[in-house]
C-alpha cells in the first residue's frame, strides 16, 4: 500500500519537472529576443525596410531612456495606472459579485443574460467618445471605458467557473450538512477559482487598453495622450517605447497573478489521469 | 415498533412526480447494525430506493424512519456514499478526510486526529498529503471510505462505491471496509451489481424485484465473522451462497 503511494507520488513529481530546468529555458528565451531584434535591425540596415515607419531597436530603446532621464512620462504613467487600477478593482469586485448573485438567481439570470450579451457585443472602444462627452476629459471617462470592457470579461468568466460546479461535490457536501454559505466557500468558489484567474488575467488586458485608448479620444494627462501626440509628430520609436511600456507593466502584473495563481491551483497540476 | 429496528420501509411507493410508479409498495427492515447488501436488475429502483432513505427523493405514499424518524437530507446521523469518490479536488487526502468532520462540526484538534487515524486505517498514511488528481481509483475510494467512517454515523448508505475498480483491489478495500464497520457498530445498506461482494460483506443479501416491487428474496450470510475476503474465496459456503444467491436474481429478473 504505502509502496504503492510512493511510487505515485514520485509519479507525480516526475511529470512537473518535464520542461523544468529555467536556465535553459531562460537562454532560449534570450536567443529568441536577440533574433527578433537583430532582425528588425537588420531589416533596417539592408534597406529591406524603413527606419522612418518601423524605427530601430536602438531608437527605440533611446526614446524609452528619454522618456525615464527626464521624468518626462512619470506624470502620465501615473495618470494611466490609476485609471486601471480603479477600473481593474471596480471590475473584479462587480464582476465577481454579479456573478455569484446570478448563480444563485437562476430568474434574474435568465432575464438579464440576452441584455449582457448585447452589452459585451458592442464596440465599447467606438463608445469612447460619448463616455467623454458624459464623465468629462478626466480619469471618470477612462474608468468607464475600461470598466465597460472589464466587468463584462470578469462577470463571464467567473460565472463559467461557477455554472459547471461539480454536483457530486455539492451532493456530497450537502449530505454531510453543510449549509449554503459553506457550499460557496468550500465547493463553488474553489471550483470557480481557475476560471476567475483566466478572467483577472483578461480582464488586466483589456482595462489597459480601455484606459490608454480613452485616454488617446480626450484627455488632459496619460500615457494615451503621449501617444497621440508621439504620432501626431511621426515619432515611431517613441510610441513603440510607450507601447512597449504599457506590455512591461501588464506582463509584470500578470506574472505576479500567475504567482498567486500557481500557489492557488497547486492541487489542479500533475494529473495521473492526464499526463502534463 | 421492533426497538432494535434502524431502517423501516413501509408501502413505498416513488414516482418522481409522474404517472407511473417507479417502486410500488416497497418494504424494507434493517435491524440496528445489520450490514445488508442490495442486488436487483439495472434499473429496478437501488438507487431510488437509497435516495429515498436519505431523503433525496420525496415519498408518495407509505412510511419510512430511520431510527424511528423520517427521512431528511443531511440529517446527522446518516451518511451517504456516493458511487463516485467526490473528493475535493482542492484538498489533501487529509484535509478531504477533514471536510466531512468539519461539516459535522469537530474541532479543529479533533478533526486532526481522528483524519489521521481513519486514513491509517484505510492505508493511505504515505498519501495523507497527495491531492486527489495522483491517487489511483483504489486510493481515492479509500479516502472516500476514510472521510464516511471518520464521522462516526450510525447509518451508512453505500450505493456501489467499488463498481469501478478491479476484482483484486476490490478484496483490499472489502477487508478495510468491514474493519471500518465492525468497530463502527452502524447500519449498512450497501448496494451492488456484484455478489461476490455482496456476500463477502453482509448479513443479509436482499435481491430486488425488476419490477420496481422491491425485495423479492433474501439470502442468509451465516459465515462467521471477522471474515477475510481472500480466505473466503476458498470457502466452500461462499460458493454455495454464491450460487444460490445468482439463482434468486436470475429469478427476480423474470
Ligand atoms: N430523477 C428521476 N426521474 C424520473 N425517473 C427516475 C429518476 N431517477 C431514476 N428514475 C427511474 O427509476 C428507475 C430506477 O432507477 P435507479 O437509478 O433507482 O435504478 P438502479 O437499480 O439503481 O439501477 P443501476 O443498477 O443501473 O444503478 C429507472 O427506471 C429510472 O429511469
Ligand atoms: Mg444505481
Amino acid at each position: 500500500m504505502t509502496d504503492v503511494a510512493n511510487s505515485e507520488a514520485k509519479l507525480g513529481s516526475a511529470a512537473r519537472s518535464v520542461g523544468g530546468r529555467p536556465a535553459s529555458i531562460f537562454a532560449a528565451r534570450a536567443a529568441f529576443l536577440a533574433i527578433i531584434l537583430l532582425a528588425w535591425q537588420g531589416a533596417v540596415d539592408s534597406g529591406l525596410a524603413n527606419a522612418a515607419f518601423i524605427s530601430t531597436p536602438a531608437s527605440v530603446a533611446q526614446s524609452l531612456w528619454h522618456l525615464f532621464r527626464d521624468g518626462e512620462i512619470f506624470p502620465d504613467l501615473g495618470t494611466t495606472v490609476l485609471e486601471i487600477t480603479i477600473a481593474f478593482a471596480l471590475s473584479v469586485v462587480f464582476g465577481i459579485a454579479s456573478a455569484v448573485v446570478l448563480d444563485r438567481n437562476d430568474w434574474l439570470n435568465r432575464i438579464v443574460s440576452p441584455f449582457l450579451t448585447a452589452f459585451n457585443s458592442m464596440p465599447r472602444i467606438a463608445l469612447g467618445p460619448l463616455f467623454v462627452l458624459w464623465f468629462g476629459i478626466g480619469i471618470a471617462s477612462k474608468v468607464v471605458l475600461a470598466f465597460s470592457l472589464g466587468y463584462f470579461i470578469m462577470l463571464l468568466s467567473t460565472l463559467g467557473g461557477l455554472k459547471n460546479v461539480d454536483r457530486d461535490l455539492l451532493l456530497m457536501s450537502r449530505l454531510f450538512g453543510a449549509s449554503e454559505l459553506r457550499l460557496f466557500r468550500h465547493v463553488r468558489f474553489p471550483w470557480a477559482l481557475p476560471g476567475i484567474f483566466a478572467g483577472l488575467k483578461l480582464t488586466l488586458i483589456y482595462c489597459s487598453a480601455g484606459a490608454v485608448i480613452g485616454e488617446m479620444i480626450a484627455a488632459k494627462s496619460g500615457l494615451g495622450v503621449l501617444l497621440q501626440s508621439f504620432s501626431g509628430r511621426f515619432d515611431v520609436a517613441g510610441v513603440l517605447a510607450l507601447i512597449l511600456i504599457v506590455a512591461l507593466l501588464v506582463m509584470t502584473l500578470t506574472s505576479v497573478m500567475d504567482l498567486v495563481e500557481r500557489r492557488l491551483l497547486e492541487w489542479s497540476r500533475g494529473s495521473t489521469d492526464v499526463p502534463g | 415498533m421492533n426497538a432494535s429496528l434502524d431502517i423501516s420501509v413501509r408501502g413505498l411507493d416513488v414516482n418522481f412526480g409522474q404517472a407511473r410508479n417507479v417502486l410500488t409498495g416497497v418494504e424494507l427492515a434493517v435491524r440496528r447494525g445489520e450490514f445488508v447488501a442490495l442486488i436487483g436488475a439495472s434499473g429496478c429502483g437501488k438507487t431510488t430506493l437509497l435516495n429515498v432513505i436519505a431523503g433525496l427523493v420525496p415519498v408518495a405514499a407509505g412510511t419510512v424512519t430511520i431510527g424511528g424518524a423520517p427521512p431528511v437530507a443531511g440529517r446527522g446521523d446518516i451518511c451517504y456514499v456516493l458511487a463516485r469518490d467526490a473528493l475535493l479536488p482542492w484538498r489533501t487526502v487529509t484535509g478531504n478526510v477533514e471536510y466531512g468532520l468539519e461539516l459535522s462540526g469537530v474541532g479543529r484538534e479533533e478533526r486532526a486526529r481522528r483524519a489521521a487515524t481513519y486514513i491509517d486505517k484505510v492505508g493511505l498514511a504515505a498519501a495523507r498529503d497527495l491531492y486527489p488528481s495522483r491517487l489511483s481509483q483504489g486510493m481515492r475510494q479509500r479516502a472516500s471510505l476514510a472521510r464516511a467512517f471518520a464521522v462516526g454515523r450510525s447509518v451508512y448508505l453505500m450505493d456501489e462505491p467499488f463498481s469501478a475498480l478491479d476484482s483484486q483491489t476490490k478484496l483490499t478495500l472489502h477487508d478495510q471496509l468491514l474493519g471500518l464497520w465492525e468497530t463502527s457498530g452502524a447500519t449498512v445498506v450497501f448496494v451492488t451489481h456484484d455478489i461476490g461482494e455482496a456476500i463477502t460483506l453482509a448479513d443479509r443479501v436482499l435481491v430486488m424485484s425488476k419490477k420496481g416491487i422491491g425485495v423479492v428474496d433474501e439470502i442468509h450470510v451465516d459465515l462467521a465473522r471477522p471474515r477475510s475476503a481472500e480466505a473466503l474465496q476458498a470457502d466452500e459456503r461462499y460458493h454455495d451462497l454464491y450460487r444460490r444467491t445468482w439463482t434468486a436474481l436470475k429469478a427476480s429478473a423474470q
